[in-house]
């Protein structure tokens, strides 16, 4: 076992963790603002991947693709947060979450009846092909490109929420929706707007994926459950949290599949039971926050 | 003349429920009696009779503690490999592999429950999928003894040998009626729970959590505790379901099993008493008829779901009993 | 009333931060056992937030809460139920689709009978009969069978005091008793409240000085979080602080 091996394992645990990243965040934001669960995030990162296949098909042009998934699966987001979450708020905090898990169930099946129960095939870009030499060895040329994707879009998150007036509302409303209100911001259009760019990142996520993995109508479901641990072992709400965590749970999956690899479907929630029993509101989270 | 003929409607309805609500227990084992006898054919009568318990057991949890678990599939599998591996590894007898899933189930729910309870309230759903999911993987792995991928085969009883009767199994309706006698013994423990301090010390955690805290209760503990008590419950409902089926199939573990007792509960009517048989019958039958009609009964069951959150929170007999007190 | 005069709660350097915000800064007071004290202060005073670290529903930053001399600070919310420190909270807080006897049953039977699964309710007899002496201590008794979120406000203020003496404290804490109620609705309240001081150490938040001045013994004043003075109604009213903070806000 060699330092190279060591360290280039790493970097695919990076490449992997980046997918948790946009997941958490997405699923972070939707909470932190909306305190919604959204149990049909992995949904929308398949419905991603399948958009992007579809686009892909529709323009020839994976760059196009890239770019129009998360609009599309955002517009999504904006009539389901429009439509079906916005009448249950007020009647109790598990109502949103079991919409979701039943919109989660319409996705999948609509996706079986449009495309099939076949998976379906996503090439890597030509662009993208190949590896590039980073110094310990060869790293897919692809798996840089999408942690150089998802430092981007962090960076520009963290951006929009911590200088810009409106990522000023959306964070003050995550802690007091009331006071919006009251001070005439449209908290209506906040949690809207909030829905559609977690939704649009998980549906992001999904095509950034697709290469990588099998495009096929049951890949959110294992990934919700990574989705969970992640947001679980950061924090919710915490945007800092889903990166740190989504890394963390990245490299360790992928560092515990070249040791161990009978540990390594387990070794993530090895982490969040501990997580749960030293510091339960997660990495980053704010203690008692939502009771 | 018309309002007089409505009230005159509400008012027997009520009386009548009331009189059902008072002796419950009695009410439900006689429709669970006449089932076989109703139903087109048997399976559905003895799936109905597993999965209404094990919407029972969620329900204590969901209902009427107002906490929502997702990971309740975790006991209900458990029971079920329980029983399986008991029978087909150790070769013990019903009377003995029976139990031995209900303590299995118990135990996880003890172990999930330590770890979950910790949470904050709207994290608990997340939590308990994920733990429950860790539980599929484990038992995935090892497949020596659960048979991983394939399931656990072979899970069957033949004869149960009750010292003044011989019972053979291998009748559906006599396996039928041997399931009902297990369920019925829980119907009533569970009526029991309901009804003492105890059970009014959940239904106060569920209507303040603060207050009841303010009292005296300690809430996470009592919290933990129902959880126990619901995993042992659909132990129980999962190791008959093993017994049944005579295989235990991997996806009993999945959070998709989960999500179905929700549904189940949501649709019954969470909070009452005959909600989770109602909430299982009503699921079955109409996954049976659509599943006839066609492959997309996920779509339907989506759909229906959604349709109860949006529209129908309390659920049939939630409803109807909501209704009536109008 | 008790004469002993000893402590039986206290507070010392208590500090309280949320975030980058002090809501109580290094308070030090005591609360003597028997008296019925008062915690006064304009608003932003850091009442509440006291009122809170009394009672348990979060510990302080920094400091001890003393109860007879031990520091509980940090223990859970129900172990201040038990020991004997018992609460009504700001915002009514009830059980909203019990019936009134239902509500101070359940509180009744948090002292004895927490994890019984097995005895029926109906069986309970003398929890009922004491529940209901209970709501005739509070005037409430012919509404025993009204569920909890159909009564008045101010009925469902003296069923929220049924329900924290029923664990027979030594420590009753009100948050403003008397917020939103009607004057005569009040005067019942206040009656309610100086029957319970025979029995028991109160301690109220109040904002209606007039109340305060009439019925406390011993009052606590706040101010910015920080502790300004205490002392008997008399002391207090002619203290030179007291006045000037309170110049301007006149008497309510």
């Amino acid at each position: 076992m060699t330092l190279n091996l060591f360290l280039l394992q790493l970097f695919t645990g990076v490449a992997l963790g980046s997918v948790f990243v946009l997941l958490a965040i997405g699923l972070s934001l939707i909470f932190g603002l909306l305190t919604v669960v959204n149990f049909a995030h992995g949904a929308f990162y398949m419905v991603g991947a399948y958009v992007g296949v579809f686009l892909l098909g529709l323009t020839g042009n994976f760059w196009l693709a890239l770019i129009l998934v998360p609009f599309v699966v955002g517009s999504m987001g904006l009539f389901v947060e429009r439509f079906l979450v916005r009448p249950l708020y007020g009647r109790g905090i598990d109502y949103p979450l079991l919409l979701t898990f039943g919109l989660g169930l319409v996705l999948v099946e609509l996706v079986r009846i449009l495309f099939g129960l076949e998976g379906v095939p996503f090439d890597v870009p030509e662009a993208l092909q190949g590896a590039v030499n980073i110094g310990v060895g060869w790293f897919p040329l692809y798996r840089l490109f999408l942690i150089g994707v998802t430092v981007v879009l962090v960076v520009g998150l963290w951006l929009f929420l911590e200088k810009t007036s409106y990522g000023l509302i959306i964070r003050a409303g995550a802690r007091d929706p009331e006071i919006m209100r009251v001070l005439g911001v449209d908290i209506g259009r906040v949690w809207l707007i909030v829905f559609a760019i977690g939704t649009g990142l998980a549906g992001l996520a999904g095509v950034l994926s697709a290469p990588m993995t099998s495009v096929i109508p049951d890949m959110g479901t294992s990934v919700l459950v990574e989705a969970f641990v992640v947001t679980v072992v950061g924090g919710m709400g915490s945007l800092l949290g889903a990166v740190v965590a989504g890394l963390m749970v990245g490299i360790i999956i992928a560092m515990t599949s070249l040791f161990y690899p009978e540990l390594s479907d387990l070794a993530m929630f090895i982490l969040m039971a501990a997580v749960l029993l030293v510091r339960p509101q997660g990495l980053f989270g704010r203690k008692g926050l939502m009771g | 003349m018309s309002m007089t003929e409505t009230d005159n409607g509400a008012g027997i309805a009520a009386r009548v429920t009331d009189f059902i609500r008072r002796h419950r227990v009695a009410a439900v084992l006689i429709v669970l009696v006449i089932f076989p006898f109703v139903l087109p054919y048997q399976a559905l009568a003895s799936n109905i009779l597993i999965f209404g318990l094990f919407a029972l057991g969620f329900n204590l949890v969901f209902g009427y503690t107002g906490v929502l678990s997702f990971g309740h599939a975790a006991f209900f599998g458990i029971g079920a490999y329980g029983v399986g591996i008991a029978i087909v590894h150790f070769g013990w007898p019903w009377f003995l592999a029976i139990p031995l899933g209900v303590v299995a189930a118990g135990l996880t729910a003890m172990i999930m429950g330590a770890l979950a309870i910790r949470t904050r309230g709207i994290y608990f759903a997340m939590v308990t999928l994920a733990l429950a999911q860790c539980v599929y993987y484990i038992v995935y792995q090892m497949d020596d003894w659960s048979g991983g991928e394939d399931g656990l085969t072979g899970v069957s009883i033949r004869q149960v040998d009750l010292g003044f009767a011989q019972l053979s199994l291998l009748d559906p309706t006599v396996k039928y009626y041997f399931v009902l006698a297990f369920v019925a013994v829980a119907i009533y423990l569970f009526s029991r729970i309901l009804a003492s301090p105890f059970g009014a010390v959940l239904e106060a955690i569920r209507e303040n959590e603060d207050r009841a805290r303010a009292c005296g209760y300690d809430v996470r503990l009592t919290k933990w505790l129902a959880f126990v008590i619901s995993g042992l419950f659909c132990g129980l409902a999962g190791a008959l379901y093993a017994i049944h089926l005579s295989v235990v199939p991997i996806e009993i573990l999945h959070y998709h099993m989960s999500g179905q007792v929700v549904m189940m509960a949501l649709l019954g009517g969470m909070g009452t008493f005959f909600g989770p048989f109602i909430g299982a019958i009503v699921y079955l039958l109409l996954e049976d008829i659509v599943t006839s009609m066609t492959s997309h009964w996920q779509l339907v069951l989506g759909l229906v779901f959604m349709a109860c959150v949006l529209f129908f929170p309390r659920g049939i007999w939630g409803s109807i009993l909501h209704w009536i007190r109008r | 009333m008790s004469v002993t005069g000893a402590p039986i709660l206290a507070v010392r350097g208590a500090t309280m931060r949320f975030g980058g915000f002090t809501a109580l800064s290094n308070v030090t007071a005591e609360f003597p056992e028997g008296q019925l004290t008062a915690i006064i202060g304009p608003n932003g005073a850091g009442k509440s937030t006291l009122f809170n670290i009394l009672s348990g529903a979060f510990p302080p930053t920094e400091g001890e809460v003393l109860f007879r001399g031990r520091n509980i600070a940090g223990r859970r919310q129900h172990h201040f139920a038990r020991i004997g420190i018992s609460k009504s909270f700001q915002i009514t807080n009830i059980f909203p689709d019990l019936t009134a006897l239902e509500n101070v049953r359940i509180a009744v039977q948090a002292m004895t009978m927490r994890f019984d699964l097995w005895t029926p309710r109906s069986r309970l007899v003398a929890m009922e009969e004491r529940a209901a002496e209970l709501l005739r201590d509070v005037g409430l008794i012919e509404h025993q069978r009204r569920v909890a979120s159909e009564l008045a406000h101010g009925e469902q203020r003296a069923l929220e005091i049924a329900m924290a003496i029923a664990c027979e404290p030594k420590v009753l804490l009100l948050d403003e008793p008397t917020a939103g109620m009607s004057p005569e609705e009040t005067v019942e309240i206040m009656r309610v409240i100086l029957s319970l001081a025979e029995r028991c150490t109160v301690i109220l938040v109040e904002h209606k000085m007039k109340l305060v001045m009439d019925i406390s013994n011993h009052i606590l004043v706040l101010h910015h979080g920080e502790f300004l003075a205490e002392g008997t109604p008399d002391q207090v009213r002619a203290n030179d602080e007291v006045r000037r903070v309170y110049l301007g806000e006149g008497r309510r």
